[in-house]
């Protein structure tokens, strides 16, 4: 979540579900909420019984619109000009927080005088190669920043997970110029002044299909409900993250707040909602390339980090917190690989292995397609249904040589070389696939002990409700196990490729009567411990740089402070506040909010009574209140870092931001973010409508296409493909469907995959209610049945009628009910910070009717597209 | 609603151009069409309409024995009460024979119906835990015993009688439980009008202080049939005969001058035919037949042929309605807009 | 509130549902809550195309059951958004009626009221007759094919361990509350005050206590007219029926009886 992680050092949503009751105004926007988090909805509805205005911004009206105060239907994939809009409005009306705005962020800081925006480029910012296809961000820098050696911004082969802490091109010591008047037309606020100003409620008009009196509506709702009375929060999930520029949708909401002086304070802030029951957990502790525990970067190939020192230096900051990453990174080596790891192997930092590469899901899949690897592990996950272009992808799979899927029922991923549509089709067939499946199955989540970290950063410990059945074991049972086979194996052969295997501590107590690896322990090993005595350690405060500690995990280092499991702080069940303190732990140190020292002015006291959370208490000489304060406790308001200060010692007391080199909240990311310091409106990378910005720009130049055989793409403009589709969840369902689709009490709820269409669409293509349609993409063909409704408006853009397909992806070809897979129609494409499928807004084509059966289907799009796309 | 369906093209186009026909033209009125959603767009919910003009109540689950049962246990019923009547008022001992015969055989009928309905025997016993006055199924099924006692009782008596040649207190029992046959017999004829009148269902309901005596005179007039097709061609029976078919003439004539919404399924599509049908059978006809035939005995037979068909008739109509009525939500949603129920609160 | 004699207080309290639909979001919680916790059958796996809702109404096997009431507003060719969408969602549910018909017409005491003021089909004793299917004012129960009737049992068995109904507790937004009854519909009083003010001008408190239902132990505040999410105007107990069936029956047994003695004395005049 670099959008997040660039605006105010932490990729984790800034605030708390519960928080949500104390807000002013709740913007959902890119996320059905309450159909996709319905339990943490409950505080949107207390909210509203507060008297709070519930905002969606959605192309459906959903469930969560039906609770809404108001709902503005906007074309799917133009977020950004409806965000920049709002951005401009404040700007023009003056509705910004003004002391907020001048005191915790960097709107007065000075920019490079060679930085140039995209309304001076056509489209792009300076820095744009044209022929690699990339950014050089030098001139994004704050004026008189000395970049550290290399480049700054990213390397290739990187993703964008790791530059949470954003900022490694500008470490410089001495301040960068500000201009807390705002007026010099170099610093952050005239800039993005101009840079937004032509997001007029006109443009919103034109390329949201918003009307231009909905739209200021809700601006003028927003936006009074923000100021130091009042509070509003932004609520999003993969309706923003899902767009070749996701991650600039996000940071679009994150300037809002900033500008609105929403961070930091009850009732406001910015909720990532997250989606599988712990995916926040999964890039805290990651299941990504590009990351180590604690969002500490792999050592990339190309980044020229041989040395322990090296990656110290390269990845860490003089100012702000991440002046500690040395502790973290040697402390994680320490848990790592244990006595193996010294001070003289550099604590084992040669075994880590170095990115190479792109190894995002993706890229996995394109290698695999081109033989390029040999076995695939899938664990926990369907991607046969669940993953852009499955046609692909499951064909893909046809290629390895082994497969092994983990899942609590055989799902489509693990049937694809016997019953996938590719086999009735006629394009596989499995007498031909040399693909060994291997099929585990896997301990349900009642099924076995753990910990689940939500959408609120939350460690939440999970006691086993029942033994698995049969043979079904817990994920961690099978890596421990296979782990320790393979250090076995590793022994017997000492090469040198084996010697990291070979290092590797792998010491954990087993439980009868299945030699189940004890969590705990685990917990207590990312929690981190002394090593010459495991005595916990209390939290990451107390890790060290020399080797003495060893800390699995730094952010959630206070979780298990002493042994016992009374002392496993995620299994506490009593809250003690409104908060939830006391129920579960929330990384980092317990702190619900994140960056709430904002919640009170510069000198400490709160900004009105109504909304305080944490304040100074001079009398104490310390930060105290309502939350835990997410700041130096005793760092009192008017301190004032030595000249050579260097840390979270060269942190003021009054920046909350504090993750920051500059303790500021980032209106302007100079360094982190691979397609711009600001966000800018591109039509997605498959779109019937222009760019009304820049007609030379279309999309995002910085997201990838990855076009190639079986991933096509439209033609822009395009008429096979005239009309917008975008996909989504049902409450119903789950995801890739092998959890709900195999549960009658669920299937039966919604039986069949279907398409949402509006009347007028349903008219000009003869499409009947109740009746079948088929839907193509340039990747593939499903059929569905059809829903006419209202709820799915059809939009006027740019004086042209925009239809909008809208359908849920939670079928496949397995289960009591089944349905065709959407996913054959996405394509993949990379946004160029994390990578992901653009799933949330493409173009596809509709007709009336049921697809034809077996090799019909592939002959149907073929033909299709050998039509010509030229306009008509 | 039938659940399950097993699509394939051709039921898919004949779909969809149901599905064109609904939108063109708001509905299609055909029996046993509910397209999916249709008709197009799908009727919002509304006060006039209900939710997506789905039912409101539930369909009756009895199966086809049920009407049977009402028929046979009717008719049987009759037949005891003509049977005692005749013996109290000093008639044709062989007729008081015969019609105990023929109520008693009805009393042996009417319980395998019923239980087959219920599906097995056991289930039949259930009802006798409690008496419920209240609860017409509860009274139905101890006047069913009571009358399947009684009837085959006063049979077996007669039997017996007849087999040991004239016993006093044989046959005072014979009559004691012909008596009895005769009150529960009456019972018979009409507690199933009670039984349908006394529900949620509004074409029922609204009939519910005719349904009884509509019953009542249908049995009546089945009982009459029965002895006379059995050989009998007494005045009396005629006379019974035409006073039944009068009343049902008196019955259809209502109901075909009352209107409503919740009236149609007595009048239209199937079990408006079978209603009619019956009415005309065991009303009009059934009287024709025995006023112009004189004494005609093949004219008197038919009349109670008529009879006897109609009563069936009547019998599978009423229920078939309330299967059609139940399926119609808008008088149950509108019901007691503009006019107060009858209503007792015993 | 008021003193109440002691044998009133030992009493268990009088429990019901208060489901508040103007905070529903239909996420179905409750459905699959209640199928969950009482073993319930799947109902079929047939997509209705009438909304999201496709287990389409209360029966046998789904004894909660959300209704998604989708207004489809005027339509015009393209434009904005239509600002008359609406989408109401009510999660419906056996109303455990005060006369309840089905307990009235059950002929084998089958059907019982519990220490809590519920109305409960005693499994064991049920014969399958299905009187109580066409007994009931409000459709809830109904009989499985070739099998007995089932409805809600209002979790009898788990307030008899004090505990919630399955249903109630799975509700993420309180739309169902559960309580006392009499409390309950206070709250719902006042909530109906509280909404009105915030200009919600049609919701509605669904409890007919002025037919001879006598009120309903699970009431409902929807918006719009109850008809829309199939809720009877005025519904009846069957059982007003009574007495007039009962006269023409014993009418009309009184004049078989005088006609067949009339006619064997006089007609047969032997
Ligand atoms: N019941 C249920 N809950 C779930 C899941 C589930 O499968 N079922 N999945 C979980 C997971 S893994 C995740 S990631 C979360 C996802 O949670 P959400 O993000 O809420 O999920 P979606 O339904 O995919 O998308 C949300 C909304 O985005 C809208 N949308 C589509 N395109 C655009 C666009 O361009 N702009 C805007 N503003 N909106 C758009 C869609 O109409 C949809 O209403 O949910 C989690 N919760
Ligand atoms: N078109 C489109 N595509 C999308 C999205 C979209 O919005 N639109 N959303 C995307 C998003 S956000 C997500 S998260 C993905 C989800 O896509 P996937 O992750 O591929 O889908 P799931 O069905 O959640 O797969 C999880 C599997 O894990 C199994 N499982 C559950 N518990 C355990 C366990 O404890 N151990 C093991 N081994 N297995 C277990 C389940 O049975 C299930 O089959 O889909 C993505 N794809
Ligand atoms: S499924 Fe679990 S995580 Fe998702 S809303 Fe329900 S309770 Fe929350
Ligand atoms: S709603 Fe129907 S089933 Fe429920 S108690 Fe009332 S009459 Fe009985
Ligand atoms: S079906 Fe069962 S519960 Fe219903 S009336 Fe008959 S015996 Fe009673
Ligand atoms: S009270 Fe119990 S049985 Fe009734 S609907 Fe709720 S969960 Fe189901
Ligand atoms: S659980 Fe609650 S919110 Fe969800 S559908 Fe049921 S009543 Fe509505
Ligand atoms: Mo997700």
């Amino acid at each position: 979540m670099p959008g997040l992680g660039t605006s105010f050092g932490r990729g984790g949503a800034t605030t708390s579900q519960q928080d949500l009751a104390n807000a002013d105004a709740i913007l959902i926007m890119g996320s059905s909420m309450a159909e996709n988090h319905p339990v943490g909805f409950q505080w949107v509805v207390e909210a509203k019984k507060r008297g709070a205005k519930v905002i969606h911004v959605d192309p459906r009206f959903t469930r969560t619109s039906a609770m809404a105060d108001h709902w503005v239907p906007l074309r799917a994939g133009s977020d950004i000009v409806f965000l920049g809009g709002l951005i401009r409005y404040v700007l023009e009306n003056g509705r910004e927080f003004r002391e907020y705005v001048v005191r915790y962020t960097n709107a007065p800081t000075l920019l490079r005088e060679d930085f140039r925006d995209t309304e001076d480029l056509g489209g792009v910012f300076s820095g744009w190669d044209d022929e690699a296809g990339k950014y050089s961000p030098e001139s994004w820098l704050y004026e008189g920043a000395k970049p550290k050696g290399g480049e700054p911004g990213h390397e290739p082969s990187g993703s964008g997970h790791a530059k949470e802490r954003g900022g490694e091109s500008q470490d410089d010591l001495n301040p960068s110029p500000r201009d807390e008047s705002l007026e010099n037309p170099r610093c952050v606020f005239q800039t993005l002044k101009r840079h937004f100003a032509r997001y007029t409620p006109e443009l919103v008009e034109e390329a949201c299909g918003v009307s231009k009196e909905a739209f200021l509506r809700i601006a003028d709702v927003f936006s009074s409900a923000s100021g130091p009375e009042k509070t509003a929060a932004i609520c999003y999930a993969v309706g923003w993250t899902q767009h070749s520029t996701g991650a600039q949708i996000i940071r679009a909401a994150a300037i809002l707040q900033l500008l609105l002086g929403n961070i930091g304070r009850p009732g406001g802030g910015i909720l990532a909602l997250r989606g599988h029951a712990s995916i926040q957990g999964s890039t805290d502790i990651p299941t990504l390339y590009d990351i180590l525990p604690g969002y500490l970067p792999m050592p990339l190939f190309d980044a020229k980090v041989d040395t322990l020192a090296e990656y110290i230096e390269r990845n860490g900051a003089k100012k702000g917190w991440w002046n500690n990453i040395d502790k973290y990174i040697v402390s994680l080596l320490k848990a790592y690989y244990g006595d193996r790891a010294t001070a003289a192997n550099e604590f084992g930092y040669g075994w880590l292995p170095r990115v190479t590469g792109d190894h995002s899901h993706q890229a996995y899949w394109i290698e695999m397609a081109d033989g390029k690897i040999e076995g695939l592990f899938v664990m926990g996950q369907n991607p046969a249904v669940g993953a852009p272009n499955s046609r692909f992808g499951r064909k893909a799979m046809a290629k390895l040589k082994w497969l092994v899927v983990r899942d609590l029922v055989e799902v489509e991923t693990a049937s694809f070389w016997y019953d996938s549509p590719e086999v009735a089709r006629g394009e596989l067939s499995p007498g031909e696939i040399g693909t060994e499946v291997f099929l585990f199955p896997a301990a349900g989540h009642a099924e076995k002990a753990g910990c689940f970290t939500n959408t609120q950063r939350l460690l939440q410990w999970r006691e086993k409700a029942v033994d698995p059945p049969g043979d079904a074991r817990s994920e961690a049972w099978f890596i421990h196990h296979l782990a320790r086979r393979l250090k076995a194996r590793a022994k017997l052969d000492p090469s040198p490729r084996n010697a990291p295997l070979e290092a590797l501590a792998w010491e954990y107590p087993t439980l009868a009567p299945h030699h189940e690896p004890d969590i705990e322990t685990v917990l207590q090993e990312i929690n981190g411990w002394r090593v010459a005595d495991r005595f916990l350690v209390k939290d990451f405060t107390e890790l060290a740089a020399d080797g003495s500690t060893a800390c699995g995990c730094w952010i959630y280092s206070g979780v298990f402070p002493e042994p016992g499991h009374d002392n496993n702080k995620a299994a506490k069940r009593a809250p003690e506040d409104f908060y939830g303190r006391g129920w579960g732990y929330a990384w980092p140190l317990d702190r619900r909010i994140l960056y709430n020292r904002a919640s009170a002015r510069p000198d400490g006291k709160p900004w009105s009574e109504r909304k305080k959370l944490v304040w100074w208490d001079d009398g104490a000489r310390r930060w105290t209140g309502n939350d835990e304060p997410d700041f130096t406790k005793s760092k009192p308001p008017d301190y004032r870092p030595a000249a050579n200060a260097q840390g979270d010692a060269a942190i003021p007391g009054d920046a909350p931001f504090f993750m920051h080199p500059d303790g500021m909240g980032w209106i302007w990311v100079s360094s982190g973010l691979k397609d711009g310091p600001l966000p800018t409106h591109y039509e997605p990378l498959e779109s019937p409508v222009a760019n009304a910005l820049y007609p030379k720009r279309q999309k995002n130049p910085a997201a990838a296409t990855l076009e190639r055989p079986g991933n096509r793409y439209a033609a822009f403009p395009d008429r096979r493909f005239p009309h917008v589709m975008t996909t989504y969840r049902l409450t119903e369902h789950h995801t890739a469907g092998g959890m709900s689709r195999t549960l009658s009490h669920l299937a039966e709820l919604q039986p069949e995959l279907f398409c949402e269409i509006s009347p007028d669409l349903a008219r000009e293509a003869s499409i009947v209610h109740g009746g079948w349609a088929t839907i193509t993409t340039a990747r593939g063909i499903v059929e569905a049945r059809v829903l006419v409704t209202a709820r799915m408006p059809s939009l006027t853009i740019a004086g042209q009628i925009v239809h909008q397909v809208g359908l849920p992806y939670h079928w496949g070809s397995r289960g009591l009910v089944t349905g065709d897979a959407v996913n054959d129609l996405i394509a993949f494409s990379q946004e160029p910070n994390v990578r992901i499928m653009e799933s949330k807004a493409l173009e596809c084509r509709i007709e009336p009717g049921r697809r034809p059966r077996r090799a019909g289907a592939v002959e149907k799009l073929e033909r299709l597209m050998e039509e010509p796309a030229g306009n008509a | 609603m039938t659940r399950e369906r097993i699509p394939d093209d051709a039921s898919e186009q004949a779909l969809d151009e149901l599905r064109r026909e609904a939108g063109a033209r708001g509905a299609v009125p055909r029996d046993g069409i509910r397209p999916a959603g249709a008709p197009f767009p799908m009727p919002s919910p509304s006060a006039e309409t209900g939710y997506y003009g789905l039912p409101v109540l539930k369909e009756p689950t009895w199966t086809w024995e049920v009407p049977i049962y009402f028929f046979v246990g009717g008719a049987a019923g009759a037949c005891a009460a003509l049977s005692a009547a005749a013996r109290w008022t000093g008639a044709d001992a062989a007729l008081v024979r015969k019609a105990r015969w023929i109520a008693a055989a009805g009393a042996a009928l009417s319980p395998p119906l019923l239980i087959s309905d219920l599906g097995r025997p056991e289930r039949f016993l259930n009802m006798l835990r409690v008496a419920k006055i209240r609860s017409p199924m509860s009274v139905g099924a101890w006047t069913l015993v009571a009358f399947s006692t009684s009837a085959s009782a006063a049979a077996f008596a007669d039997l017996v009688d007849r087999r040991l040649g004239g016993s006093v207190p044989v046959r005072v029992l014979a009559d004691a439980a012909g008596a009895l046959s005769a009150v529960t017999g009456l019972g018979m004829a009409t507690y199933t009008g009670v039984l349908l009148g006394a529900t949620a269902i509004p074409a029922w309901y609204e009939n519910a202080a005719v349904l009884p005596a509509h019953f009542a005179a249908s049995a009546l007039g089945s009982a009459v049939g029965l002895i006379e097709l059995s050989g009998r061609s007494d005045r009396a029976l005629n006379a019974l005969g035409l006073a039944a078919a009068a009343a049902e003439i008196v019955v259809g004539a209502s109901l075909e001058t009352r209107r409503g919404r919740s009236l149609e399924p007595l009048k239209t599509g199937r079990a408006g035919a079978l209603i009619r049908a019956g009415g005309v059978l065991s009303g009009p006809l059934a009287f024709g037949l025995r006023l112009f035939g004189g004494r005609s005995i093949t004219m008197r037979r038919a009349a109670g042929l008529a009879a006897l068909a109609g009563s069936l008739c009547t019998r599978i109509g009423w229920v078939a309605a309330g299967h059609v009525s139940a399926r119609d939500p808008i008088p149950v949603l509108n019901a007691g807009e503009d006019r107060d129920v009858e209503g007792g609160n015993d | 509130m008021s003193a109440e004699p002691a044998s009133a207080r030992v009493r268990p309290r009088i429990t019901g549902f208060f489901t508040d639909s103007t905070l529903c979001i239909g996420c179905k919680a409750c459905e699959v809550a209640c199928k969950e916790w009482n073993e319930i059958p799947s109902d079929g796996f047939v997509w209705s195309g009438l909304s999201y809702d496709n287990t389409v109404s209360l029966g046998h096997s789904t004894w909660r059951h959300v209704k998604f009431v989708e207004r489809l507003p005027v339509h015009g060719a393209g434009g904005f958004s239509s600002p008359d969408v609406s989408w109401e969602f009510s999660s419906d549910v056996c109303k455990h009626c005060e006369v309840a018909g089905c307990l009235e017409a059950c002929p084998t005491g089958s059907i019982v009221r519990t220490e809590f003021g519920g109305v409960y089909i005693q499994p064991d004793v049920c014969n399958g007759c299905g009187y109580c299917v066409v007994s009931c004012p409000f459709g809830v129960v109904d009989r499985r094919p070739h099998d007995r009737a089932f409805k809600c049992t209002f979790c009898y068995d788990r307030q008899k361990a004090g505990m919630v109904p399955a249903c109630a507790k799975a509700c993420p937004t309180e739309s169902i509350r559960f309580g006392e009854l009499e409390v309950l519909r206070r709250e719902a009083a006042a909530r109906l005050v509280e909404l009105r003010a915030g200009g919600v001008e049609d919701a509605v408190v669904y409890d007919p206590r002025d037919t001879s239902v006598g009120g309903i132990h699970a009431f409902f505040l929807v918006r719009g007219d109850p008809k829309m999410y199939n809720l009877p105007e005025r519904p009846e107990v069957p059982t007003v029926r009574l007495r007039p069936a009962w006269r023409s029956a014993g009418a009309a047994a009184a004049a078989i009886l005088t006609a067949a003695i009339g006619a064997f004395l006089f007609a047969d005049g032997k």
